[in-house]
């Protein structure tokens, strides 16, 4: 019996020395951050920090995992910043093409959701009509005065 | 005995059909369905230990994707399955794999399910012993194309192993204690074993180990 289990262990030996030896991709402790998180759900942002850096270190040479993008996309979604996560999901569409069916699901989720919710406007949103406005005004307050005189 | 002759006909002719039918081995199969994407659903977990899930369910993406596959991201999936009312891993798991698929735009999907995680502590000992299994199914055909059992177990004790082996298990176990255990070491095995170590039985390279060199 123990021989036996002495090589199921060499076996799982090897196996794991073959494993670390390359990897494809960065993945800067997915599985244990992505566990802790489940096991204290209020580590949520150390988990998309996380993710956020797997991102970063991967992205120069092209070693984001599958997945990565989409998880941070959605960790963005669940904390309210929508369009973050589209932003996120396209990545993943663009990097990986298995994905694009379910990525497009979701950006379309999260713009529904930036639609539903036009309270409270992004500042970016409120500058231009502003602009828009004072140009129209220009002329009109030129025109008052022409008329005038 | 001629009233049996038709009979007797009908029966050859059963019997060589049966042999021009060619069973295909799981390996053909998987090779005949070659996915390049794979769905990871949520654990169904009949242990006693309730961490077990989310142990099997965070270690299994890297090596999959290491494989050479797309995987769907497991977390963000979970979560979407929740919203659309499939929080029970048992109930998604007897849906069809073609149903699931469609959801997602996969092109398989893995089931993944613990059936023993017990863990003893002794005075002197502290044994460990593991039992999953893994089953792949296509989406378009829901025909099983992979499966796989992985029995595992862990001795502090090293079962009087030296060497290499010797060396593994006591970093494995050395995390298995009473007060904080911690089974991530040995979750991390458990997955890399299952998706590639015993010839014959690992998952084949995926599309993206093989269009990488």
């Amino acid at each position: 019996m123990s021989s036996v289990v002495r090589l199921l262990l060499g076996v799982v030996a090897v196996a794991c020395m073959s494993g670390c030896a390359s990897s494809r991709y960065e993945w800067n402790d997915y599985d244990t951050r992505l566990y802790q998180y489940y096991k204290a759900p209020t580590e949520r942002e150390n988990f998309a920090e996380a993710l956020r850096e797997a991102i970063l270190e991967g992205e120069p040479s092209g070693r984001v995992a599958p997945g990565i993008y989409a998880e941070y996309g959605y960790l963005m979604y669940e904390m309210g910043n929508s369009q973050a996560a589209i932003m996120y999901y396209q990545k993943e569409a663009d990097r990986w093409p298995e994905s694009r069916f379910f990525m497009n699901k979701m950006i379309i989720v999260a713009r529904n959701r930036i639609k539903k919710e036009p309270a409270k406007p992004t500042p970016a949103e409120i500058s231009p009509p502003a602009a828009n406005t004072s140009e129209t005004v220009n002329p009109a307050s030129n025109g008052t005065k022409e008329s005038v005189k | 005995m001629k009233r049996m002759l038709p009979a007797l006909l009908l029966l050859c002719a059963a019997i060589l059909s049966g042999c021009a039918h060619k069973e295909l081995s799981k390996q053909e199969r998987f090779l005949a369905a070659s996915p390049r994407s794979i769905l990871i659903v949520p654990v169904v977990n009949n242990s006693v230990d309730i961490t077990a899930s989310d142990y099997m369910l965070s270690t299994i993406t890297i090596p999959l994707a290491e494989r050479g596959y797309y995987v769907f991201p497991v977390h963000m999936v979970k979560r979407v399955l929740e919203d659309d009312g499939l929080a029970d891993s048992s109930l998604v798991h007897s849906a069809p794999a073609s149903r699931l698929c469609a959801l997602f735009g996969a092109d398989a999907v893995m089931y993944i399910t613990i059936e023993r995680w017990d863990a003893r502590y002794m005075v002197f000992n502290t044994s460990v012993t593991l039992v999953l299994r893994y089953e792949i199914r296509d989406g378009k055909t829901d025909e099983v194309i992979w499966k796989n059992r992985e029995y595992m177990v862990y001795n502090s004790d090293g079962g009087g192993g030296g060497g290499l082996a010797g060396l593994v298990a006591k970093a494995v176990t050395a995390a298995v204690t009473r007060a904080a255990p911690n089974y991530m070491p040995m979750a991390r095995q458990a997955s890399a074993n299952s998706v590639k170590s015993y010839p014959g039985r690992g998952i084949p390279p995926g599309p993206y180990a093989i269009d990488k060199k």
